[in-house]
């Protein structure tokens, strides 16, 4: 390849051909390198994006797997229905409500922890932090089962413990009023995860910021509220966002409790477990579909909103 | 592509991306599984899937396996193909292939899993008639349970009448004769019926001061024996209703009108009163704490008196493995209901064809195949429905229990009183009716207090609206 340079004079261009071209170095590595993902590429069309694709289609049918012949298209209709069912709204309600106790409370709780293993104070932190993480190594089904266990009104062992100082322990999965604590309770004890990234942000406060502190007279509580918390916000935030995700996905441990049902009298139909029931268990799989489909709707604006807030709460750089 | 090609380190990387790719969606195949088709493509594979009731188990895998091998090995035409789930798996895993791929045979399974998929079943009786299959040896009543709107889904292989398990220990140490093992038999002079259980099972109720419930001292938060339970089915309205009520149906004659049947409305009372008010029932969390938390195998914790379950129960009672607390037990006949009969709720396991199979008729000549195999009755730890196959049954149960002593007659004698219209029968929207009877079962087993008799208005409106929905 050559061009004609102002003086008239050839000259070579094959350092840097046109961009597009099949034949650059930049291009072949860039191919090479794709076809080295492509397993991930396919993996991910193959078994997220075209599902996904697949289930906003089929949310505007009433497909039943049992009688896939009788597909039909039914337009806007499964989201107008959503609009008047009250197990729909129900279980939103239970999710909203749950998330109100659930999210504050294993922030504090994980917040709370990594301060203390975090502390030069603590003899053993590293076995404390390991201990605090060990439970994220438990299935959640297995964890699940033996909080049943735990919880029991009868045999239990925090009924038991509350029984040493004369406390009668309600019975916890099988009442309306005590399943939500009781299943804030089991997420405290998988706080791990929570804990090791505010563990990670803690330390990466300046250690001079808290001298500086120390020097101008501040207590503990005036250090904590002025310094490390404003220092860790952004490690809060996206435990917040995280925390708020998997709650508005909590499933496992409501399915598990109630063998699905919800149970009791439709406390723990989370949205998830709806979800799953009108798909799995009803069969209707276009209404799921729409289910899915707004559910992922309202996690997104959540997290909208929370990006928008953050500016006034989220410590962004030295330029604040 | 010819570029790519001629670079070793692309060809490298389209040469993994490939083997990559072909690993990835390499179908598993059924550890169980069977050859396919002949080269000739004249062998028609069935496949039998196996899971959504009993059959899953470790132990009972290689009885299936033997099965189907000796099937296969006097069938040039035909071959089986044995895809076992687990149990827990089953029903969702059945859903997500039904679209696609779905198996040529399902079972077994009972009357109720097998409503679900009603529609989806195939008509057996044309074939039942041209293959001159004998079915002579079974109950005509078992037949016809398995005729849901006029089709013949399942021929039944194995059946599970229902009976009351009891503690023999526990009446001793009370002092109580053991309950009549005769239909028509009276206790201490008094006529079998609920009432008379129920009082026999306050009598076995007892507080940890060791008060029982007729006592004034009676303390109902600290018990620690039961008279009487109906383990496993505490959630299921039309299950209960039938065992303290006798026979009835939520669907009126006319196929779309909700009900709750007067001898349902009493039964359920009863029961209510039982867990509730006379306390001679364990509550939900009761039931846990003794019962192994969700497995509920209360009968087994030895602090159950009388327990009404199933035949197929003799799978999870002593001898089993561990340390039992229930060393000596016997079984007894159900009482009279409310509605003066004797009614023992049946289930019963099939095997049925989905219609969706592209080969009927040699799908058909597999389930009459199956459906005469002792052995798999057997390690299913069935009662055989041909009544010829019974005594070996019995025996070998007897083997099992030794030196106990367990009056068998019993199960017989209650197979002769089996509910009719079935506890497990169809109901339009049967999926969502049956998740609404549960609920409104989870209710009463976790709430005292209830005015039972308006919540069952309630639910009965709430059945109507669904069957609304369904027709």
């Amino acid at each position: 390849m050559t061009a004609i340079s102002e003086s008239g004079t050839p000259r070579a261009v094959a350092a840097r051909p046109p961009s597009g071209r099949f034949s650059s170095l930049e291009t072949r590595e860039a191919l090479t390198g794709l076809v080295f993902i492509s397993p991930w590429i396919v993996g991910f069309v193959l078994f997220s994006a075209l599902p996904m694709l697949a289930s906003l289609v089929l949310s505007f049918t009433d497909f039943d797997p049992r009688a896939v012949d009788e597909i039909h298209f039914i337009g806007l209709d499964n989201y107008v229905q959503m609009l008047h069912d009250p197990i729909l709204i129900q279980s939103l309600g239970v999710t909203v409500r749950f998330a109100l106790l659930v999210v504050p409370t294993t922030l504090a709780f994980a917040l709370g922890v990594a301060l203390l293993v975090n502390s030069t104070l603590l003899a053993g932190r590293n076995v404390f932090r390991t201990l605090f993480y060990m439970p994220m190594q438990i299935p959640i089904v297995a964890s699940t089962v033996i909080w049943i266990g735990v919880l029991n009104a009868g045999n239990g062992w925090l009924n038991q413990g509350l029984a040493v100082f004369g406390i009668q322990g309600p019975d916890w999965l099988n009442s309306t009023t005590w399943v939500h604590p009781a299943l804030v309770l089991m997420g405290l004890w998988g706080i791990g995860n929570m804990m090791l990234i505010f563990l990670a942000g803690l330390q990466s406060v300046p250690t001079e910021l808290y001298d500086a502190a120390r020097v101008d007279g501040a207590g503990r509580w005036g250090t904590f509220r002025n310094v490390t918390l404003p220092l860790i916000s952004p490690v809060l935030f996206y435990n917040l966002i995280i925390a708020l995700i998997a709650t508005f996905q909590y499933f496992t441990q409501a399915y598990v409790i109630s063998n699905g049902r919800g149970d009791p009298a439709r406390e723990t139909l989370f949205f998830n477990l709806n979800l799953f029931r009108e798909g799995f268990a009803f069969f209707h799989m276009g209404y799921a579909s729409a289910l899915a489909w707004l559910l992922f709707v309202i996690v997104l604006a959540l997290t909208f909103v929370l990006f928008r807030t953050a500016g006034s709460w989220v410590y962004s750089g030295a330029d604040r | 592509m010819d570029r790519i090609g001629r670079t070793p380190m692309q060809f490298t990387a389209v040469l993994a991306a490939i083997l990559l790719l072909l690993a990835a969606c390499q179908s598993s195949a059924s550890p169980t599984g069977s050859p396919g088709a002949s080269a000739s493509g004249e062998v028609v594979e069935i496949e039998w899937y196996v899971g959504l009731g009993t059959g899953e188990n470790p132990e009972q895998i290689p009885t299936e396996e033997a099965v189907v091998a000796a099937f296969n090995e006097s069938h040039d035409n035909i071959q089986i193909e044995l895809t076992v789930v687990d149990n827990t798996d089953a029903q969702n895993t059945l859903n997500t292939r039904m679209p696609t791929d779905p198996p040529d045979i399902i079972g077994p399974i009972g009357i109720r899993a097998l409503q679900s998929f009603g529609d989806q079943l195939l008509d057996l009786a044309p074939y039942i008639e041209s293959s001159g299959v004998d079915l002579s040896a079974i109950d005509q009543a078992l037949i016809d349970a398995y005729n849901v709107d006029g089709k013949q889904i399942g021929i039944p292989m194995a059946v599970y009448p229902q009976f009351i398990y009891y503690n023999k220990s526990l009446f001793d140490e009370a002092g109580l004769a053991y309950p009549p093992h005769e239909v028509g038999e009276q206790y201490e002079g008094q006529d079998w019926t609920w009432d008379t259980v129920r009082d026999l099972a306050m009598l076995l109720t007892v507080d940890a001061n060791g008060n029982d419930a007729t006592s004034a001292a009676f303390d109902p938060n600290s018990i620690a024996q039961w008279g009487l339970d109906a383990q496993f089915t505490e959630i299921d309205t039309r299950a209960l209703s039938t065992i303290f009520g006798g026979s009835g149906s939520v669907v009126a004659d006319d196929g779309t009108t909700a009900q709750w049947p007067d001898n349902w409305r009493e039964g359920l009372q009863f029961y209510y009163d039982a867990v509730w008010t006379d306390h001679f029932a364990p509550t939900k969390a009761e039931a846990e704490a003794i019962g192994g938390g969700e497995d509920r195998n209360t009968f087994q914790s030895g602090l159950i008196a009388m327990d009404a379950v199933h035949q197929w129960y003799v799978c999870c009672i002593y001898p089993a493995e561990g340390d039992p607390a229930v060393t000596d037990w016997d079984i007894a006949v159900l009482p009279e209901g409310p509605d003066g009969t004797v009614t023992s709720k049946l289930h019963a396991d099939t095997i049925g064809i989905l219609d969706t199979t592209e080969h009927p008729e040699e799908a058909f000549e597999v389930l009459a195949y199956l459906s005469q195999q002792a052995d798999l009755v057997q390690v299913w730890g069935a009662m055989p429905a041909i009544a010829s196959q019974r005594d070996a049954f019995f025996a070998g149960l007897d083997e099992r229990f030794a030196p106990l002593v367990i009056d068998w007659n019993v199960s017989s004698q209650m197979l002769g009183f089996p509910d009719n219209p079935s506890h497990e029968a169809f109901m339009p929207n049967f999926e969502e009716a049956d998740s609404a009877n549960k609920d409104f079962g989870a209710l009463l087993w976790t709430t005292p207090g209830l005015d039972l008799q308006a919540e069952i208005d309630a639910h009965v409106e709430t059945l109507q609206a669904l069957f609304d929905e369904g027709s």
